[in-house]
């Protein structure tokens, strides 16, 4: 009898001497605003040895390094948002309750879980990235203790300014820096209070959690991705050899951070500035060494309760809108056109085709419809 | 019942003991979950109770009404154990509480004999915006732990529009011993657990029992099965606090508990019936734990419950 054919070694291999089948199941959840260094986690965790589970999204001009997003989870995601009603970047509070309401159903439960299932079995610690993965923490927990595992939680910083010039920039996101910088607050402040029953120490449950700056990643990702591996426990990182550190050097591009704005730069309304200023600076403190303490939970909490009563507030001042956005909506389901003199014929081009028009030519167009604006002229 | 004014005065003018509504308090309601026990010789269990309840709540406040089983000091001991003792608030009713059944339906609900009395004074000492009704012998397993502890801050966040009841399944474990007990996954049944403190949700009359009111509309969420277990204790009087077992002879609200007797004495008399699994934990493994961390938490999915 011969013996088999040697096999090439899995990803993630360690050095000799290792048994990475021994480890204990583990799944490191990052999480974050999109734009806040996600993927550079993700893509460094990959290839210090953690699975992520195939396939994945492809690279595109916005993240040249690739997303490190499982497709199927995007897709998951994806849908349960319609399902919830919720857009990925929603500054609504009661969002939360709506993703947490579907997360309780199990049919969603028995899916996520067989799905994370499936990937143990190509390795024991896999890495789970999304920028819609926030809303849905509370389902993957879930999924993770029904599968042996023990999940755990990274959630990646980056100031405000930058994620929202950031957006703007590569998504050509027009809403306007308030609700970018809104739904932010609103991302952030209620992710740490997701993965609160992870944190250290006051007889919490959880394995885990590390916030990271993305500013300190670029700047010694190797530092920091030791720290995320040792408060974490992942053992593929803590045992990764040699190539595979100068694989990570190569990943790394400070250069990435492009965006270096700051808050005072977005001119927001006073009330909004000084929440965002004020939850930055609390969130600041999770990521320094011993941070993450029950006075800064404290704070946050008052935070979050502070920016639900300025989005309450906000909400009811601008009902009017809502009223007249639902009654348009009423309108075009019936089928009725709306009035002759609203119809222009640039409304009847989609907005997405209209912007993909180089400004000069839109002026040229203006100028020949008679439409000409001030700045045109 | 119909709430205004900022309380109820009990008929007995026992003044101590009146009910002042938590959100007529000065500074109103905070954000949060309080999980509320009223508990009476519940000091076997509430070591199991009380740790997954701790963590997965902002806080947990144990009305004892009448224990003579040591249930306040193994309360404190556990929550001191478990590093959680500044989330944890005792307090006592000292009044005798109608039996669930016929004594329940000849007393006034403004009687501190009451069952909806005894309730609503013990809500209105909790100051959180929502509210977990909790049994003394409920423990959940780690999914339910930390489904509860999200579904909690997610509704107590005092955002309009997100006021919820909460269902949540639980399953009878008949305890033979440290090593061994039985799970009753025979009956699909789910109970109003989770409700927001507030004017629209206090407590009435029903006629087994209270009842808690809600409003109309009302927004439901039911958790899946497998969450949390029900300790029994085959050598213990699990009827005690019924007025007797013809109580819930007949009623189809009563199905749960009619199912229980039925359990009860059949394992009493060494017989398992359909839908009863059981299961002995690995050597230095209490069953409670072996139960809610590992036996629930890995079966399959969904978690095959009733009898079809």
């Amino acid at each position: 009898m011969s013996n088999p054919a040697p096999q090439p070694p899995d990803e993630g291999a360690l050095p000799d001497g290792s048994d990475s089948a021994s480890y204990p199941r583990k799944v490191l959840f990052v999480a974050g605003a999109g734009r806040s260094g996600t993927s550079t986690m993700a893509g460094l965790m990959r290839i210090l040895g953690l699975h992520v589970p195939q396939p994945e999204v492809d690279a595109d001009e916005t993240n040249p390094k690739g997303f490190g997003e499982p497709r199927w989870v995007v897709d998951h995601h994806d849908r349960l948002l319609k399902e919830a009603l919720v857009q990925v970047s929603d500054a609504r509070p009661e969002a939360w309750f709506e993703t947490g309401r579907v997360s309780t159903r199990e049919p969603e439960r028995i899916k996520t879980a067989a799905w994370l299932e499936g990937h143990f079995d190509v390795n024991q610690e896999l890495v789970v990235k999304d920028p819609r993965l926030s809303w849905f923490l509370g389902l993957w927990r879930v999924a993770a203790i029904r599968t042996g595992a023990t999940p755990v939680f990274a959630t990646m910083l980056r100031p405000p300014a930058e994620v929202v010039g950031s957006k703007q920039t590569y998504y050509a996101n027009k809403l306007g820096s308030a609700h970018l910088v809104a739904s932010w607050l609103n991302m952030l402040l209620h992710t740490e209070r997701a993965t609160r029953e992870s944190a250290p120490g006051d007889g919490q449950s959880g394995g885990g959690r590390v916030f990271v700056r993305y500013s300190d990643l670029l700047d010694d990702w190797v530092k920091t991705t030791m720290h995320t591996a040792e408060t974490l426990q992942l053992q593929h990182v803590l045992h990764c050899d040699s190539e595979q550190i100068r694989d990570g050097h190569r990943f790394v591009d400070p250069g990435l951070r492009r965006m270096q704005q700051t808050l005072a730069d977005l001119e927001l309304p006073t009330r909004l500035h000084d929440l965002t200023a004020a939850t930055w600076e609390e969130l600041n403190k999770l990521a320094d060494p011993g941070g993450d303490t029950p006075a800064v939970h404290t704070a946050l909490d008052e935070l979050r309760e502070a920016y639900v009563d300025l989005y309450e507030e906000s909400a009811a001042i601008s009902r009017s809108s809502v009223v007249a956005a639902e009654q348009r909506t009423k309108r075009q389901a019936k089928g009725a056109p709306p009035p002759a003199e609203e119809r222009r014929g640039v409304d009847r081009i989609p907005h997405g085709v209209r912007a993909a028009v180089p400004p000069s030519v839109r002026r040229g167009l203006r100028k020949a419809a008679g439409r000409e604006r001030p700045e045109d002229q | 019942m119909t709430v205004s004014g900022t309380g109820i005065q009990n008929l007995e003018g026992e003044t101590d003991y009146d009910i002042v509504w938590p959100w007529t308090r000065p500074g109103g309601l905070r954000a949060g979950t309080t999980a509320v026990l009223r508990v009476k010789d519940e000091a076997p269990s509430l070591p199991f109770v009380l740790p997954p309840l701790l963590r997965a709540c902002d806080h947990v406040l144990v009305v004892d009404n009448g224990s003579t089983d040591g249930t306040p000091e193994v309360t404190a001991a556990t929550a001191e154990k478990a590093g959680l003792a500044h989330k944890l608030t005792q307090t006592s009713y000292p009044f005798s509480v109608a039996r669930a059944g016929a004594e329940h339906l000849a007393v006034h609900e403004r009687s501190v004999h009451s069952l909806a009395y005894f309730y609503n004074w013990c809500f209105a000492q909790v100051g959180t915006r929502y509210s977990w009704k909790w049994d003394g012998d409920m423990v959940l397993t780690t999914e339910g732990e930390v489904s509860i502890a999200d579904l909690g801050w997610q509704v107590a966040s005092g955002v309009p529009g997100v006021q919820s009841i909460i269902r949540v399944p639980r399953h009878g474990l008949y305890l033979e011993s440290d090593r061994k007990g039985y799970l009753d996954l025979g009956l699909r049944n789910a109970e109003e657990w989770g409700f927001p403190i507030g004017p629209d949700f206090v407590f009435t009359k029903a006629f087994e029992w209270e009842i808690r009111t809600t409003p109309e509309p009302v927004r439901s969420i039911g958790l899946p099965h497998g969450l949390c277990v029900e300790l029994k204790y085959l050598h213990g009087d699990e009827f005690a606090h019924w007025t007797d077992p013809e109580s819930f002879a007949t009623s189809y609200r009563n199905k749960r508990k009619r199912r229980e007797w039925t359990v009860f004495n059949a394992l009493k008399n060494g017989e398992v019936l359909p839908g009863v699994h059981e299961i002995e934990a690995p050597d230095g493994v209490h069953i409670v734990d072996h139960v809610t961390r590992e036996w629930l938490p890995r079966a399959p999915r969904p978690l095959q419950v009733g009898l079809d």
